[in-house]
């Protein structure tokens, strides 16, 4: 993967290698020139200065010739002399002359030609002065002054042919340092050429390998930016642009993953919105999550206000009776459960539950439900710790940061649906305890809106008022509930739909909105004719037992105040204390009735049951009536052979000595009474017939109330409290009998009970 | 002087009867409400003694009854009562009775009472 790297290295390695070259070339270039420059420049100064040297030769040849003519003519001395010193200068000329020209071996023996010429010239110069000198005759003169101007000529010639050649060599010199210079810009301008060749490649190279796929790149994340998780990213290189392209490409589908994972939360958090309960919840749940983490059993705990969790639903285990192991787990779930990671929203995995069980009781727990990894994720909803999602595993799961971290999300989707679903159950289960108590109490409730029309009403009030909740809502409430008062804070009677009256006790209360507004009513309807009856039962009774009370103490008292302040007669006297012991023995049986009565009703009177022969009770209770009753006939009509009843001896005898008491009472001209013992089925029936005064079936249908007393004086002559009967029929009911009445004014009363047999279960408890 | 007493207790007419004893009344019983409204009004007593529970008719009726007869009205009714409330009372003067004893009675009292009665009627004859 370093291959580009490698690559670039190797180029700027080469790019460095071009430069050096370059750079050496043109140094090399330059030296070169430099070099040959510096040459030539010597040769140009020696040129030069042979030239100089020639010409100043040539002017020493003038002055000499012109000097010399000038002796020649005139013979002056001064001219000689200037002759002479350039002829001096001259030979000085030749030996300068001589010295620069030693490399040029073409320029010598043009030097020697001149310097021979000039020999020859000076010479004939000679010569010619001497014979200035000598003779001073005009022939020898003149031919020596033609050998003279002759030399003197060819002198000159070869002079000029130096001079002709040292200006060629200077213009050479110039030449050649020309073509030096050519040389060198040659070599730089194709060295650049080279380079800009090698650059051009370069550049082209660099935009193969780097540019075109740096240009995908940057419109493949282009697209990422902008959110197109579709086109894949591909670059066909293989160098590391290549490797960005494809972390590129792997980042773009984990994303797609991750975007698509987030689209099926959104789907699961629509769907857990429409689960009601938290049971359907954890079901949506585990559905929508199997497919992401491959979760396959859930359990939904909430969390109490106390803090610690409760079991709410299970998915996807296929016994539910896990639901109890792990409700009876509770306490060791708790101890290893990380609550205070989960309180702050942290997704905890545990992968491995095999080792992660501590007791017994939680191993036994992971085996029955037959899992092996869980993950607990926090329910927070705006930062209250809901409950608790466990997914599980039935294989080892660990989980990855991606899986942890769409837990987290999903937790978060579901929480607001678990609330909404924990706050329906609550608003349901209260609606349905309210609606229980509403139906099942007691009293009437009726429910109204606020303008007085029904909207509710009970079992208990649909009762009273005869009307049903279906007819009665909608109605105005004074018609289902009319009330009836006779006088303002009185008794108020309800007047039921078919006209019975009821009296009632009515509490009514508004009903107010959270904002304190009214939107109905509450009447509470109770039926109180039980309390009014016992509160009218009750001041009867104390009137009663007042008026039975006072009317005894009253002849005592009157009876016993005569005795001590009236002087009366013997036999006044007599009758009076008499009257006083009647009077007490009425009062003493008064009482007696009356604690019996109490006795009873209380429950505290209890019967001491066992097999009795009926015939032999009723001899014995006869005996006294018959050593009493003198106008009377007691008869009995006893069959041979009885069967056994199953009664209290001493209450028996107190039944059937009422019965007989009360026929003779009641039976003041005399007569017979008969008592009959027959068996009657499972019981035995016992009958007291007498032949008295009778009753008005008006007075048998009272004949068995408390201080009942039939309104004759014959009745009052007798005396009695008015609870003979009363406690009579209440003592045969004890013993799981009956008593009854017949009766015919003026013919006589037949008083019947019948008592069970042995065999039958007798009602001894009462 | 005639007197009556009304109560459906035997013992108690005759305990009425031995106090008044000997002292020239003369006594008439009855057994019921309707009984005593006929004697009252057949006898014309001076004093009528009425228990309040009666079979029938009860006393307080019976004194309404001969209040409201201008023939009857004069005649001084006493009732007698088992019932000591302050309910009673109020109901039997509001009957128009002319005094009031609660049972037990002091027999003396009554004796005093009767006297007191004839006493008026003499003073005012």
């Amino acid at each position: 993967m370093r291959r580009l790297r490698v690559q670039l290295t190797v180029l700027l390695a080469l790019l460095g290698l071009l430069v050096v070259a370059w750079g050496a070339a043109i140094f090399l270039a330059a030296r070169d020139a430099a070099r040959s420059n510096a040459s030539l420049q010597t040769t140009v100064e020696r040129v030069d200065e042979l030239r100089r040297a020639a010409t100043r030769l040539s002017r020493d040849f003038v002055t000499m010739e012109t000097t010399r003519r000038a002796y020649l003519l005139t013979g002056d001395e001064a001219a000689r002399q200037a002759g002479a010193r350039a002829e001096e200068s001259a030979v000085r000329g030749f030996r300068r002359m001589r010295q620069l020209s030693d490399r040029w071996r073409s320029l010598l023996p043009l030097v020697e030609g001149v310097a021979t010429e000039y020999r020859a010239w000076v010479r004939t110069g000679q010569t010619e002065l001497a014979a200035r000198e000598v003779d001073a005759r005009a022939a020898a003169l003149v031919a020596a002054r033609g050998n003279a101007d002759r030399h003197f000529q060819a002198l000159w010639r070869r002079q000029t042919d130096l001079e002709d050649q040292l200006a060629r060599a200077q213009r050479a010199s110039a030449r050649s340092q020309d073509r030096t210079y050519e040389t060198a810009q040659t070599l730089a301008v194709r060295t650049a050429l080279m380079m800009l060749g090698a650059l051009t490649l370069l550049a082209t190279w660099l935009r193969r390998a780097v540019g075109a796929p740096a240009d995908a790149l940057r419109s493949a994340s282009g697209r990422l930016a902008g959110g197109d998780l579709e086109t894949p990213v591909e670059l066909g290189v293989e160098n590391e642009l290549g490797a960005v392209a494809s972390d590129l490409e792997t980042m773009r589908r984990r994303l797609a993953g991750r975007m698509e994972a987030l689209e099926r939360l959104r789907h699961l958090s629509a769907q857990v919105v429409g689960a009601t309960s938290l049971q359907r919840l954890a079901e949506v749940v585990l559905d929508g999550l199997r497919p992401e983490v491959g979760a396959t059993r859930a359990i939904l705990g909430a969390a109490r206000p106390g803090g610690d969790l409760v079991l709410r639903a299970l998915a996807g285990f296929p016994d539910p009776g896990v639901a109890d192991d792990i409700v009876k787990a509770d306490a060791d779930i708790r101890q290893v459960l990380p609550l205070e990671t989960l309180r702050a929203g942290q997704v905890v995995g545990l992968a491995n539950l095999d080792r992660l069980a501590a007791s017994p009781a939680l191993r036994d727990l992971v085996a029955r439900m037959g899992i092996r990894s869980l993950a607990l994720v926090p329910l927070l909803s705006r930062g209250r710790f809901l409950g608790l999602l466990a997914l599980c595993w039935t294989e080892r799961h660990p989980l990855d940061r991606e899986q942890e971290a769409l837990l987290g999300l999903a937790g978060n989707q579901i929480a607001g649906a678990v609330e909404a679903a924990l706050r329906l159950e609550e608003a349901e289960r209260a609606a349905g305890e309210a609606q229980a108590v509403f139906y099942a109490i007691a009293d009437g409730v009726l429910l109204t809106d606020p303008f007085g029309r029904v909207t509710a009403m009970n079992r208990a009030l649909e009762a009273l008022t005869g009307w049903t909740e279906a007819e009665a809502t909608g109605r105005p409430y004074a018609e289902v509930l009319p009330l009836a008062t006779e006088q303002v804070d009185g008794p108020v009677d309800l007047v039921s739909r078919y006209g019975r009256k009821v009296p009632v006790a009515v509490s009514s209360a508004p009903i107010f909105d959270a904002r304190g507004r009214v939107v109905g009513g509450v009447d509470v309807i109770r039926d109180v004719s039980k309390e009014r009856e016992i509160d009218e039962v009750k001041s009867a009774l104390i009137s009663t037992v007042s008026h039975e009370l006072r009317t005894p103490l009253t002849l005592i008292h009157g009876f016993a105040e005569l005795l001590v302040l009236r002087d009366l007669p013997a036999e006044r006297q007599r009758s009076s204390a008499v009257e006083i012991l009647d009077a007490s023995r009425r009062l003493a049986r008064l009482i007696d009735d009356l604690l019996s009565v109490s006795r009873m009703e209380s429950g505290r009177l209890v019967l001491d049951p066992r097999p009795l022969d009926l015939a032999v009770v009723v001899e014995r209770i006869l005996s006294p009536f018959r050593a009493m009753a003198a106008k009377h006939t007691l008869r009995t009509k006893l069959p041979t052979s009885l069967p056994v009843v199953w009664g209290d001896p001493d209450k028996v005898e107190q039944i059937l000595t009422n019965l007989v008491g009360n026929a003779i009472k009641y039976s003041p001209g005399g007569g017979e009474v008969l008592v009959t013992v027959d068996a009657d089925g499972d019981a035995v029936q016992v009958s007291v017939r007498d032949q008295g005064i009778g009753m008005s079936p008006r007075d048998m249908g009272q004949l068995f109330e408390k201080f009942y007393r039939v309104d004759r004086e014959e009745v009052r002559r007798a005396g009695g409290t008015g609870l003979g009967l009363y406690i009579t029929k209440r003592l045969v009911e004890m013993h799981g009998g009956r008593l009854w009445a017949e009766s015919w004014p003026g013919v006589g009363s037949v008083f019947r009970f019948t008592l069970p047999t042995s065999d039958e279960l007798a009602g001894s408890g009462r | 002087m005639k007197l009556l007493i009304a109560d459906d207790e035997p013992a108690v007419r005759a305990l009425v009867h031995v106090t008044l004893e000997g002292d020239d009344y003369e006594i008439l019983e009855a057994a019921d409400g309707v009984e005593a409204l006929e004697v009252a009004r057949g006898e014309a007593p001076r004093l009528v003694l009425l228990d309040i529970m009666m079979p029938r008719l009860d006393g307080l009726e019976v004194c309404r009854q001969l209040k409201a007869d201008p023939d009857t009205s004069d005649i001084v009714v006493v009732l007698l009562t088992a019932q000591a409330q302050e309910r009673d009372r109020d109901q039997g003067l509001a009957a128009g009775a002319d005094d009031y004893f609660t049972k037990p009675f002091s027999p003396l009292a009554l004796l005093n009472m009767v006297e007191r009665v004839r006493h008026n009627q003499s003073g005012a004859d």
